[in-house]
């Protein structure tokens, strides 16, 4: 009767082993996969910008890289298909959809007004530009 | 006759603590190794003319303080001055109001690291009302 009592206890040791390396592997993959999908773009620095304390939920942000490619949530994006994502916004939201801007420090401005233009042409007109106000 | 219940001398079940320490070690190790410290962001704000005023010719009114923002440089007023200046010039002009209007005149071909060091010196000196053109 006593043996079998004995048998009875749950030996937790392993179990919470094989927890814990689950969480490291997941962990792992899903930091490496952030790091594939993150994309090079540099920021200039403003260090006497006003800091983002509140940011609106509805604030769409675009990327511009430094050879004037656009992204959206990494997805890249003709300036047609961003047309339309801004209207369809606009539609949704209404005009005072702030829209921020992260443009490559080496980035042309010529790129980044082609964003801007697209915006204004969607009746985007709260527009800012995202840069780096301190280093980590 | 009430019977005697007897007593099972069962083993108090005892979670071994040193293994899950351990990994709990090893998990904070890997955090602290890893972890990426968030850059503060800043965004800076800028108003833009609409697209049909874009389309309309581009009248400047000849009082308003222009800063051309250049491949190579800056010009205030049409007249270049060097980027050590630029904070003193712009500080000077805060000076004066505040409240005015400073129009900002991007060049195609400048990067846009040109455009946010103009916006951010515009920020330090607390000068609100910022409107950004594209020029070719």
């Amino acid at each position: 009767m006593r043996k079998r009592d004995e048998e009875m206890g749950l030996n937790m040791t392993p179990m919470i082993d094989v927890v814990f390396q689950l969480i490291i592997f997941f962990v792992v993959t899903i930091a490496q996969q952030q790091k594939e999908l993150e994309m090079e773009l540099r920021l200039a620095m403003a260090p006497d910008g006003k800091a983002v304390e509140k940011k609106d939920p509805r604030t769409i942000n675009v990327d511009v890289d430094d050879e004037g490619r656009i992204y959206i949530a990494r997805q890249r994006l003709s300036l047609p298909a961003l047309r339309a994502i801004l209207r369809q916004s606009v539609n949704r939201h209404g005009q005072t959809l702030p829209v921020v801007i992260r443009g490559d420090l080496s980035a042309r401005h010529e790129y980044i007004r082609r964003v801007i233009d697209t915006c204004s042409e969607a009746g985007l007109w709260r527009i800012k530009f995202a840069a780096i106000k301190e280093k980590a | 006759m009430a019977r005697k219940r007897k007593k099972h001398d069962a083993p108090a079940a005892e979670l071994p603590m040193t293994p899950m320490i351990d990994v709990v070690f090893q998990l904070l190790i890997y955090f602290i190794v890893t972890i990426k410290p968030i850059d503060v962001m800043a965004h800076l704000d800028v108003s833009r003319p609409s697209p049909e005023a874009q389309q309309q010719k581009l009248d400047v009114p000849k009082n308003l303080i222009r800063i051309g923002v250049f491949y190579d440089g800056f010009a205030m007023n049409d007249k270049p001055v060097p980027e050590s200046a630029l904070d003193d010039l712009i500080g000077k002009l805060a000076d004066l109001d505040r409240k005015q209007t400073i129009l900002i005149m991007c060049s195609g071909a400048a990067p846009h690291e040109m455009l946010i060091k103009v916006l951010n010196l515009c920020g330090k000196h607390q000068l609100a009302n910022l409107s950004v053109i594209s020029t070719n």
